[in-house]
């Protein structure tokens, strides 16, 4: 299983979109696409094709709304949250395959990068520990003193 | 078949870990069965995606977990074949000290009504509600034994609903700004509050740390080894008896009973050696054996030792054994503490609680404990707490986190659940274990009466944080569903009279001298509060029953 590269950028402007950057970083910043990445090829082998699909699939959405001169990652912010919002609302404007319905799929997303962005940094995803600096989360355990 | 032991324990929870210690320090042999591993705790992974409070892809204990799947059956009837991290499995910890090593360490006494519910409210249709066969009493001594010997931080002026001989042995958990807010919006409403009983060092005890309020405590393994259960208590004393012999990776598939139906033995797979990924079929006779593997495996062993003698199961007479499955309904009601309250992400968490609404709720039966929630993983929080109305993505998402992941608070309460025969686990006749045996099948549903308690408990819930000032407050209805889970209970419940339950009062197995079973199984019903020290105190009195038998 591999992306090819319009995926790979449509899934970057993506998750840019799902967690964006403001004063604190967003997914990309931290990493949240390699998380993800590495989610697809590694747990979540099963679902994603589907996955992957729907990627191409929002290109496709793209040039249906906005002309064949245009990609997910070449929209203003604006226009791809206006699209995005489309498909959260199971809108879209072009017929996603019956077994990929755009509203599932986006929500798989949403909810896979915000794992991502939310768990331990050793996943992946939250580099830095940066989402848990934003919100002022440190577990602050210290290592362990005894074995059982 | 070898006869080196007086006493085979199979399974090393709470319970089991309890009676290793007590019968190998009262000079029995003891050969004591884990199917998991025995993990230092920072071999227990701190990952956020796969603990035992968020499964999402796995949890941080089981071993190979593909090895033991279970099946589900779906309100609809259909069958689904699940692994250990799925919801519908249950969650089991299968490690040495089991779900201990990674619990919120709540260590209530029940309530003596709690033992006769049927009693008190009657038998409502379609339920099995049932007393117990013993009361608050029998268990108090164990309970304090329990609490001294496990180790449990108290406020024993406070803690009034189960009388108390004896101090708690560890001062209680400090409480954070919010629980003290809502201990103020309890006082408005009359409702007497007090801070929780937690089996956790607030200061060193019995030579272990103390906690050091961690933010990634419920589901984890603890940093300072001050998450106490019988891993680090009683299990070592067993070990250092010198008469307690442990074996992990031993899967338990069958008690032996012999010509007469006693049982005699232990049938398990085990390392061939140590570190071997080769497992032998292996025997073991002693006088006494005890199941101690939780309510959905020990019912399930006892289900798998069928003999010519118990066609339908050991202690299966009366058609009891696998049924009556219970846990607890957890209605939860959710705030925003307003900006003046100092928020605190220090752990343990759970610091204020009250038993206000456990009995005497008109028109209801039973009722429930309520207490604030643990510290929160951020992940747990994106899920589950934010107010309904947030947008799940995009910035809106993430400016609602950044201002509320501190600001949220929630309320919640193990509703005491009214069991039903048909909630139950029993053997699937299609899925097999990597050892070719039946796996636990699980069905059934919530009872009705289960339902308005715990719609009671959330209207409560929903109040205490009105009253104490919340900015919002918001809940969801309670759901029918099967109920197991962390708390699983009630499928080899005791009775005094055979026919009705599968062990006696002791917990040993109607028609068996010394076969017993010793975890929640055992409970009649399951209180409306954590399970846990009733567990302990059960191991504690069923341990010193057997030295004292002949």
């Amino acid at each position: 299983m591999s992306l090819t590269p319009p995926q790979l950028t449509a899934l970057r402007s993506l998750l840019d979109r799902i967690i964006p950057a403001d004063d604190f970083p967003g997914a990309l910043t931290a990493g949240t696409d390699t998380y993800v990445l590495r989610h697809l090829l590694g747990d979540c082998t099963e679902e994603a094709h589907a996955l992957l699909l729907g990627l191409t699939q929002l290109d496709a959405e793209t040039v249906a709304c906005h002309g064949a001169h245009q990609t997910f990652a070449t929209l203003l912010p604006t226009q791809q949250d206006a699209l995005l919002a489309d498909l959260a609302a199971a809108r879209p404007m072009t017929p996603w395959p019956p077994q990929l319905p755009a509203a599932p799929w986006f929500h798989r997303l949403v909810e896979l990068a915000h794992e991502g962005f939310y768990a331990d940094p050793a996943n992946g995803g939250n580099r830095d520990a940066a989402s848990w600096g934003m919100l002022g989360y440190a577990p602050r355990t210290t290592p362990e003193r005894a074995a059982p | 078949m070898t006869s080196d032991h007086d006493v085979i324990i199979v399974g090393t929870g709470l319970a089991g870990g309890i009676l290793a210690g007590v019968l190998a320090e009262g000079g029995r042999r003891v050969l004591l069965l884990e199917r998991g591993r025995a993990l230092a705790d920072s071999a227990i992974p701190g990952d956020h995606l796969r603990n035992h409070r968020l499964t999402l892809y796995g949890d941080n204990t089981t071993p190979e977990p593909a090895r033991h799947p279970r099946v589900f059956i779906d309100a609809a009837g259909d069958p689904h074949t699940v692994l250990p991290h799925d919801a519908r499995y249950q969650l089991n910890a299968f490690t040495v000290g089991g779900g201990a090593r990674v619990w919120g360490m709540q260590a209530w006494r029940f309530h003596s009504d709690d033992f006769r519910m049927a009693t008190r409210y009657g038998v409502p249709d379609g339920s099995s509600l049932a007393d117990w066969p013993i009361g608050y009493a029998d268990l108090a001594p164990f309970y304090e034994r329990a609490e001294h010997e496990i180790g449990v931080a108290g406020d024993h002026a406070g803690t009034t609903h189960a009388p108390r001989a004896r101090d708690f042995p560890l001062p209680p958990v400090p409480r954070s700004p919010s629980a003290e807010w809502l201990a103020r919006g309890a006082d408005r409403l009359g409702w007497r509050t007090f801070t929780p009983p937690l089996a956790v060092n607030t200061r060193p005890y019995l030579g272990r740390g103390a906690c050091i309020q961690c933010a990634q405590c419920i589901g984890f393994a603890c940093p300072t080894d001050a998450k106490n259960g019988s891993h680090n208590t009683l299990l070592p004393r067993a070990l250092a008896s010198g008469r307690c012999t442990l074996v992990t990776r031993a899967h338990a598939s069958r008690i032996i009973t012999d010509n007469s139906g006693q049982a005699i033995g232990v049938e398990y797979f085990a390392p061939t050696t140590t570190d071997s990924a080769t497992l032998e079929r292996r025997t073991a006779r002693a006088r006494t054996i005890i199941v101690s593997s939780g309510a959905i495996e020990s019912a399930r062993l006892l289900l798998l030792s069928a003999s010519p003698l118990q066609p339908h199961g050991l202690g299966n007479h009366s058609d009891h054994l696998g049924r009556h499955v219970q846990g607890h309904s957890y209605p939860i009601a959710y705030g925003l503490l307003p900006p003046d309250v100092e928020p605190s992400l220090l752990g343990p968490g759970v610091s204020v609680a009250t038993t206000q609404f456990n009995h005497g709720n008109p028109g209801i039966i039973g009722g429930a404990m309520l207490a604030n929630d643990f510290v929160k993983l951020p992940l747990i929080f994106w899920r589950q707490s934010l107010p309904p109305d947030t947008p799940r993505w995009g910035l809106a998402n993430k400016r609602a986190m950044r201002d509320l992941f501190r600001r949220g608070i929630d309320v919640r309460s193990p509703v005491q659940e009214i069991p039903s025969p048909d909630s139950r686990v029993a053997l699937d006749p299609a899925v097999r274990d990597t050892f070719g045996l039946p796996v636990a099948r699980l069905s059934g549903t919530t009872h009705p009466e289960t339902v308005r308690t715990a719609e009671f408990m959330r209207a409560r819930a929903e109040e205490w944080l009105r009253a104490s000032g919340a900015e919002r407050v918001w809940s969801w209805p309670v759901e029918k569903k099967f109920s197991a889970g962390q708390h699983q209970a009630g499928t080899c419940r005791m009775s005094a009279d055979p026919r009705d339950g599968v062990t006696d009062p002791f917990g040993r197995v109607h028609g068996h001298d010394h076969l017993f079973v010793c975890d929640g199984s055992l409970h009649v019903t399951n209180g409306g509060f954590n399970p846990a020290l009733t567990i302990m105190a059960l191991a504690f009195r069923t341990g010193e029953h057997i030295l004292a038998s002949p």
